[in-house]
């Protein structure tokens, strides 16, 4: 009797345990997958480097051209592409959570375009001196959060229209708008912009993930690190949003607190990645779905963690995927991430079509 | 007995620029533990406002709302979430979401900073999973689920809230008859077994008077309460519901197309029979009379297996009451 109790118990337990069990397989492979691609990033790119040297370089002080290469240029590089990989998906699905769209992207609804509109007030409107390649110390701050206020104003401006708009693809539409919108406002100010400023801001525009500096690095670092933060204490909140505003304030949510909470953190999240590698596109909207398709479930505890490894692996397989393995050439990280991501959303568009407001 | 919710000359509407927008005079009512409370009113009255400014997601434009005695405005969101909880007529459109997920939701005012679903948490979840009749279908997704079930899972989700006050707004719009009376069913069996007091609104006149506790009719200058019987016999339902076409029938409680006669018939028999003929005679534009001098339906009997029609001494018999109700519509055409 007790026995049959006990059986009927784990029974009634199953959707969290059998479901549980599932998703810690996942996390497992996920990790170790982030990791081989890290190791992997490191070991590939334009000059080849036998692997027994890059072990070298790494543990042992030689001091050689191939360590400085490793070391100076390399790694930062992977840890920035796990970064961004990090910030930019991270900031996607709470983007989609908090519209409630499925669409919603940094990059597709203009929001890395009002960061790189912040970017481009720093770069083309001060002086020739200024250029994320030799910005140091508190200039890197400023760069930042140029960039974090831009990427605010526009995410202001598309929730205080989408909350008249309730059409997914009209928000979509908006979204391109804005970004149009930003770029002619760019290209006036590149017009009336110097040589030097505007070499400058063309670069960064391309989207890099080699050219910060170690100073970039670490602001870089800080500021995800706060996001990621702000983005854990934001779990509970981004699942009563699932239902819409009425029902999160039905059971309990204060609106407006977590809504200045999740925005805080997408633009930080957003803006400090445009700020220093460039627009980046697709990571944001296509990594949160690749993250329901594995881990197949709403809920925020699960989809937080299983997206930040999501994003980390897919943005460093990109960054591997753009060094061409083999070749001495590198394609453009931003052509990667868009070949990766566009399927990822025509997908997501085709299975929606039955539900256009289903997310 | 004190009431849960009392509603004091709550002034409800929207505000738009710096216009009030009142859509009804003052409305005062109250409701119990345990109470089933069908809110009744004509389309675009403010049914829905009104169960928004109750359950604190509108903003009142004059008056009280008091929870156990205490003003809602005492009351922070959180606490509020322990009091009353919301079904909206919106429908909820989340893909990957289970409905296990969709009811632990329910427990957001009971779980810690990060949402964590503990074994007491799980327990309660379960329970109102069982309780909905939703157990085969709990890992199902809920864009999965029928208008029905998807309805029950809802229903799941606020008694997981667990809250003294249920509030649902027409709850049962969308769904087939038969699941009309499921969900019905269900909404009864909660308020009576859990002592839960359960506000909704609806449509369906003739559900809420056979199945509700207590009704509040919002009419267009006041709200009147009571048991359903009350506002029967006061005639409180009598000329609201009426139109040119359609008539409410005091007696029943049922609504019956407004039509002129095509002339009197008397219906003669015992039982079932008589029952559905007399229906049948209805329906085709007759009214029923008992004089002797109308022409005359003789039912089936022991001694005779068809319809009789008498009239002018003439006798016709017909084998089913579809041939009987199309010889009669041949018979009389209808007056103009």
């Amino acid at each position: 009797m007790q026995k049959s109790l006990k059986i009927n118990k784990q029974i009634e337990r199953g959707n969290i345990f059998a479901s549980g069990k599932r998703h810690k397989l996942i996390f497992t492979g996920l990790f170790f997958l982030v990791i081989s691609f890290l190791i992997l990033d490191i070991f590939f790119g334009s000059v080849s480097i036998k692997a027994s040297d890059v072990l070298k370089a790494i543990f042992a002080d030689t001091g050689s051209n191939l360590e400085t290469i490793v070391l100076k240029f390399r790694l930062p590089k992977a840890i920035t592409a796990l970064i961004v990989g990090i910030a930019l998906s991270l900031s996607g699905l709470q983007m989609q959570t908090i519209f409630r769209n499925p669409m919603a992207g940094p990059y597709v609804l203009g929001i890395s375009s009002g960061a790189s509109l912040g970017v481009a007030f720093v770069i083309l409107g001060f002086s020739a001196n200024i250029s994320p390649a030799n910005l140091a110390g508190l200039g890197n701050w400023i760069l930042i959060a140029a960039s974090w206020a831009g990427a605010g104003i526009v995410m202001l401006l598309v929730m205080f229209i989408s909350s008249r708009v309730k059409d997914i693809m009209t928000i979509l539409i908006l979204g391109i708008m804005l970004a149009s919108g930003i770029s002619a406002v760019v290209t006036i100010m590149q017009y009336f912009s110097n040589e030097t400023m505007l070499k400058a801001y063309v670069i960064w525009t391309m989207g890099s993930l080699g050219n910060l500096t170690s100073s970039q690095l670490n602001v870089l670092l800080i500021s995800v690190s706060v996001g990621v933060l702000l983005s854990l204490i934001s779990v509970k909140m981004l699942n009563a949003l699932l239902l819409g505003e009425n029902y999160a304030s039905s059971i309990g949510l204060n609106v407006r607190f977590s809504r200045v909470v999740i925005f805080a953190c997408t633009s930080i999240l957003a803006g400090s990645v445009t700020a220093f590698c460039g627009p980046i596109g697709f990571i944001g909207i296509a990594v949160p779905h690749i993250a329901r398709i594995l881990f197949r479930t709403s809920d925020h505890k699960i989809l937080i963690p299983g997206t930040i490894l999501t994003g980390g692996a897919v943005m460093l397989a990109s960054d591997i995927i753009s060094q061409l393995p083999g070749s001495e050439s590198v394609l453009p990280v931003n052509a990667v991430t868009s070949l990766i991501g566009i399927p990822v959303v025509i997908w997501v568009i085709l299975r929606n079509r039955k539900y256009s407001d289903l997310f | 007995m004190t009431e849960i919710l009392a509603i004091d000359s709550l002034k409800i509407g929207f505000i738009s620029g710096k216009h009030e927008n009142v859509l009804l005079p003052p409305l005062n009512a109250y409701a119990y533990k345990g109470e089933l409370i069908a809110i009744i009113g004509r389309n675009g009255i403010g049914k829905s406002t009104l169960l928004k400014t109750i359950t604190g997601l509108q903003p009142s434009l004059g008056g009280n709302i008091f929870y156990s005695r205490k003003n809602i405005k005492d009351y922070s969101r959180m606490e509020l979430a322990h009091r009353v909880s919301y079904i909206s007529t919106e429908i909820v459109k989340v893909s990957n979401m289970s409905v296990y997920d969709l009811v632990a939701l329910g427990r957001f005012p009971h779980t810690n900073w990060i949402g964590k679903i503990d074994a007491k948490n799980n327990e309660i979840i379960m329970d109102s999973i069982e309780k909905t009749g939703l157990s085969t279908l709990r890992n199902r997704f809920v864009s999965e689920l029928s208008d029905g079930e998807r309805q029950r899972a809802m229903i799941a989700r606020i008694f997981a809230q667990d809250t003294d006050i249920m509030v649902m707004d027409e709850p049962t719009a969308f769904l087939d008859i038969g699941s009309k009376y499921e969900i019905l069913h269900l909404m009864k069996n909660i308020s009576q077994q859990n002592d839960k007091t359960i506000i909704f609104s609806t449509h369906d006149l003739h559900m809420a008077i056979n199945q509700s506790d207590k009704i509040w009719l919002i009419l267009a200058d006041k709200l009147i309460e009571g048991a359903p019987e009350d506002l029967m016999i006061e005639g409180a339902f009598d000329h609201i519901f009426d139109t040119s076409t359609v008539q409410f029938n005091a007696e029943h409680g049922t609504f019956t197309f407004r039509r002129e006669s095509r002339g009197s018939i008397s219906v003669v028999g015992e039982g079932k029979l008589k029952h559905w003929t007399e229906r049948a005679v209805i329906r085709a534009g007759f009214s029923l009379s008992l004089s002797k001098t109308v022409p005359q339906i003789l039912v089936p009997n022991e001694k005779n297996s068809k319809w009789q029609f008498l009239k002018n001494d003439i006798l016709k018999e017909f084998g089913s009451v579809y041939d009987l109700i199309t010889y009669l519509r041949k018979e009389y055409i209808l007056p103009g």
